[in-house]
């Protein structure tokens, strides 16, 4: 009889190249449901490249990349990025007001929010209800990366990809959202960052990008 | 009302005229005079040509040599569309050629069957003179719109892939760039066409008002050629978009490296 899986993520043997400079050899890497990852590694090592091959904006050289036991292709790729909240480094919310954005993002076919939720989420992460109307390029490096964290939320979705979402953040609020995350049991969270705030709990794995294993 | 023809001799007259921006150019060291030389040259040269070219089409009107002409014309017109992009021209020649054939001849045939009393559709009169007139406005906006398209993609990429990680499907992720570059492709035919009559007394009627028809003709044909160009423009722009997005772009919806030009 076949057990149910707990795997959610799986990088099978995957190599990855960009311009003609390795950035991935013979990785292979398991990461089930529920676990907490931290991908550590020097800024430039190419620790993004492993959420970018799970949302296939780019595809392994050689190897396989599978979300919940099925390799990600061109056909299955749509299904995985609606399973995953991503929240980019450079935190890309494009132009507009930031309730353009909400009403752009809730009106996407997949998603849903409700109203309640999104004032008390910009409450809990200390943001100011009247950010709601300005413009996103008034928004400061700080207040952008807590609204991309609030739209993830919101998007209640069960996996997490976080690319360095606490850079910008001060001490209290860094932790603040490495708590949130970490301590949300069903969620699957891949936490791209070199920031230690996400070190300091017995939850979360470690894995070290440069040496390519768990460091603990 | 006769068509006064202008002897070859005058003509040359005419080209006197150049002096003055040649005389500006020396006073404010523009240095246009070279380039300057060469668009005269070479518009006189191409006009002369398509003139003597033009006549003979006109006599024989025969409808194989006409559509070719137009297939010439319209395959001259995606070069140039696709060169000021920076796409590859074999990535995207045939969408392309498609996207104009279609917007050109679908209204071109409308307006030859349905508006202007033609016993013969192919009637090179009518066939390549309209033709031509919506391919190059179909041109002009095409320009805009792939450049701008691909452009916005291009530089706007981080946005655009957080956009398909939030579960956009690929048409409601490329939906605003699409929309930007229509409008802006759209713009300045709309501008012009607002102004008409006032600020812009467009070519095609200052032709034909000189070619010794009255203006009320001059008109009639004017409004039908502006509406013949809006719709050609929106739906070649479009069209192009559309067909040649699906070779620009693979199915994971990211655009491909290997289409564009280094």
């Amino acid at each position: 009889m076949m057990k149910a899986s707990n795997k959610l993520i799986e990088f099978k043997n995957v190599h990855l190249a960009f311009d003609g400079k390795r950035v991935i050899q013979n990785l292979s890497l398991r990461i089930n449901k529920g676990d907490k990852v931290v991908i550590s590694g020097k800024s430039g090592s190419g620790k993004s490249s492993l959420l970018s091959l799970v949302l296939g904006f780019i595809q392994p050289d050689r190897g396989d990349v599978l979300f919940d036991g099925v390799p990600v292709d061109e056909k299955t790729v749509w299904a995985v990025r609606k399973k995953v909240a991503y929240i980019d480094q450079d935190v890309s919310l494009g132009t507009g007001t930031v309730q353009g954005l909400f009403d752009y993002v809730s009106n996407l076919k997949i998603n849903t929010h409700s109203g309640m939720t999104l004032i008390e989420l910009m409450k809990f992460f200390h943001l100011d209800i009247n950010l709601f109307l300005k413009e996103i390029r008034q928004l400061s490096g700080g207040e952008r990366q807590r609204m991309a964290i609030v739209t993830a939320i919101l998007l209640k979705r069960n996996v997490y990809f976080l690319d360095e979402v606490t850079a910008s953040l001060d001490k209290h609020l860094k932790k603040k959202v490495a708590d949130y995350f970490i301590s949300r049991e069903d969620s699957t969270c891949i936490i791209v960052s070199h920031d230690p705030v996400w070190l300091d709990n017995s939850v979360v794995r470690v894995f070290d990008f440069e040496e390519k294993k768990w460091r603990h | 009302m006769e068509t006064l023809d202008i002897p070859i001799l005058s003509l040359a007259v005419a080209f006197i005229l150049l002096v003055i921006p040649v005389a500006i150019s020396v006073r404010y060291g523009l240095g246009m005079i070279k380039p300057l030389f060469v668009s005269i040259v070479r518009m006189s040269v191409q006009l002369a040509l398509i003139g003597i070219f033009l006549k003979y089409l006109f006599r024989w009107n025969n409808p194989y040599v006409n559509t070719g002409w137009i297939t010439v014309m319209i395959m001259v017109a995606v070069f140039s569309a696709v060169r000021s992009s920076s796409i590859k021209i074999r990535s995207i020649f045939l969408p392309v050629f498609i996207s104009f054939s279609v917007a050109t001849l679908t209204v071109v045939f409308y307006l030859n069957t349905f508006v202007i009393p033609l016993d013969n559709v192919f009637d090179a009169r009518y066939l390549i003179v309209l033709g031509g007139m919506l391919l190059g406005n179909s041109l002009r906006g095409n320009i805009v719109g792939i450049s701008s398209f691909y452009k916005q993609l291009q530089t706007d990429s981080k946005h655009y892939l957080y956009v398909l990680s939030l579960g956009a499907s690929r048409r409601e992720a490329l939906l605003p760039y699409l929309q930007e570059s229509v409008q802006l492709a759209l713009k300045p035919t709309l501008a012009s066409m607002a102004t008409m009559g006032i600020v812009t007394l467009p070519g095609m009627m200052t032709g034909v008002i000189l070619g010794g028809a009255s203006p009320e003709v001059a008109i009639k044909y004017q409004i039908l050629i502006m509406i013949a160009i809006v719709v050609s423009t929106v739906t070649s722009v479009v069209l192009t978009i559309l067909l040649t997005e699906r070779v620009c772009i693979d199915k994971f919806g990211i655009l491909r490296a290997d289409v564009f030009r280094n």
